[in-house]
């Protein structure tokens, strides 16, 4: 039975999720969970997802939540198809950089970046206001650690080593709203500039940057 | 030559490295960070972990940041001894990707407001500045909501990621007890599912053996 993604077309995680099913080949359906409608807190959505939250996935019977979690998932049960060692698990040493890298994205980066992107894309979505001085805050302190970032990124290609993981595909959902956020401190450092710009022209978020869709015909 | 773990006695981060050491019965040498002397941020630090935070460890020259990394290493490398189990086996995909589930929930739903109340009610206030109480009712409310979804949870299985205990239940165990400090112990008591489950995690040795500081164990 085809793999079943149940979000919101432009859900960072749930696009977060597509990312990953992509990068995999994994063919899905994309159910679509009306946010504006209260479908994510119905009773019969809260037995799969008891947070009330997308996305979740369905995989034969197998529901599992957290786009993070679901990502790792399938970069595990499909280690052998798409691009590979999205989750490097072969060697010790490597899957605890991949870890330490994992870790720095949600503290360091999804911390401060997704708190910035609500202030001011989702905020006023839902009838509330921006305040900028709270933007401007969070975008120094992110620009902070992008300056770790950036002295990272200077002796090696991705946020775990060379070879380009999950940990550094978790980072563009939120490292994109940004620039519509109204900050370009993506750009602003020269690796993580680089970093950045290879990640965002990948086939994988290229598919899913305007909503994610179906990948089999439904 | 025994592992060497950086951190400070009471910082939350140290203390869920130093549990786990405790757990799979690994000695290390526990050399301390002076916080209040800025250590953290010299750069004989900042050369090992670039975000100048504790802890970090050097394994016989293999040196890793981020506390949940560390733990994820400490558990893999010593699978064989020590309590079993504390991340499934990659052999076990579902039981794998549940532990994931639970990990990532233990950020997004749990750190994210419980690390809120300690800075305003603890942190802020032993360095002399004033509490943001309105952060703090924004993060007990979040909390409230996030806490009832862990009582269904737990009220079905034991621990977070199904019948056994894995590093997803210990590493809430820090920002738990700041929650006691800073008076909101009843976020916990008051739910008796999860209570039983927090109370059960306090009382394992290796919580008791660290709990009122980190010691060196060789």
């Amino acid at each position: 039975m085809v793999l079943k993604l149940y979000g919101w077309p432009k859900s960072t995680c749930t696009q977060r999720v597509g990312m990953a099913l992509i990068e995999k080949g994994v063919p899905f359906e994309f159910v679509m969970v009306d946010l504006f409608k209260g479908e994510s807190k119905t009773p019969e959505y809260l037995q799969k997802q008891p947070f009330g939250q997308v996305p979740y996935i369905d995989d034969d019977g197998f529901t599992l939540y957290e786009s993070r979690a679901i990502a790792r998932y399938i970069a595990e049960k499909y280690a052998a198809k798409g691009t590979p060692n999205l989750l490097p698990i072969a060697d010790v040493r490597a899957r605890a950089r991949f870890e330490q890298a994992a870790s720095v994205e949600v503290a360091d980066f999804d911390a401060f970046a997704g708190r910035a992107v609500f202030e001011m894309v989702f905020k006023p979505m839902m009838g509330g206001k921006s305040d900028e001085a709270v933007f401007q805050d969070l975008i120094t302190s992110l620009s902070a650690k992008l300056d770790v970032y950036d002295k990272i990124l200077a002796t090696q290609k991705y946020m775990a080593g060379n070879e380009i993981s999950l940990a550094d595909l978790f980072h563009l959902p939120y490292g994109v709203l940004l620039a519509t956020a109204g900050s370009d401190v993506m750009q602003a450092k020269p690796n993580v500039k680089r970093w950045f710009d290879d990640l965002t022209s990948r086939p994988s978020w290229q598919a899913v940057k305007d909503g994610v869709k179906s990948t089999v015909n439904v | 030559m025994v592992l060497k773990l950086y951190a400070a006695p009471q910082s939350t981060a140290s203390l869920r490295v130093a549990q786990v050491l405790h757990e799979k019965n690994v000695p290390f040498e526990f050399i301390p960070i002076d916080l209040r002397a800025k250590e953290q941020k010299q750069a004989q630090h900042t050369v090992k972990n670039p975000f100048g935070q504790v802890p970090y460890i050097d394994d016989e020259g293999f040196v890793l940041y981020e506390s949940r990394a560390i733990g994820r290493y400490i558990a893999l490398k010593y699978a064989g001894q020590g309590t079993a189990g504390l991340i499934p086996d990659q052999s076990d995909i579902k039981a794998l990707a549940l532990f994931e589930q639970a990990a990532s929930s233990e950020f997004a739903n749990f750190e994210v407001h419980a690390a809120k109340i300690a800075y305003e009610k603890l942190f802020k206030v032993r360095l002399g500045f004033p509490t943001n109480e309105e952060v703090v009712k924004g993060a007990i409310d979040q909390l409230n909501v996030k806490l009832d979804v862990y009582e269904g949870i737990l009220g079905k299985q034991a621990y977070l990621a199904g019948s056994e205990l894995t590093l997803a239940d210990l590493y809430h165990i820090p920002f738990g007890t700041r929650l006691y400090r800073a008076g909101l112990g009843d976020l916990i008591d008051s739910r008796p599912n999860v209570a039983k489950w927090f109370n059960g995690l306090l009382a394992r040795p290796s919580w008791v053996a660290i709990k009122d500081g980190i010691t060196s164990t060789a």
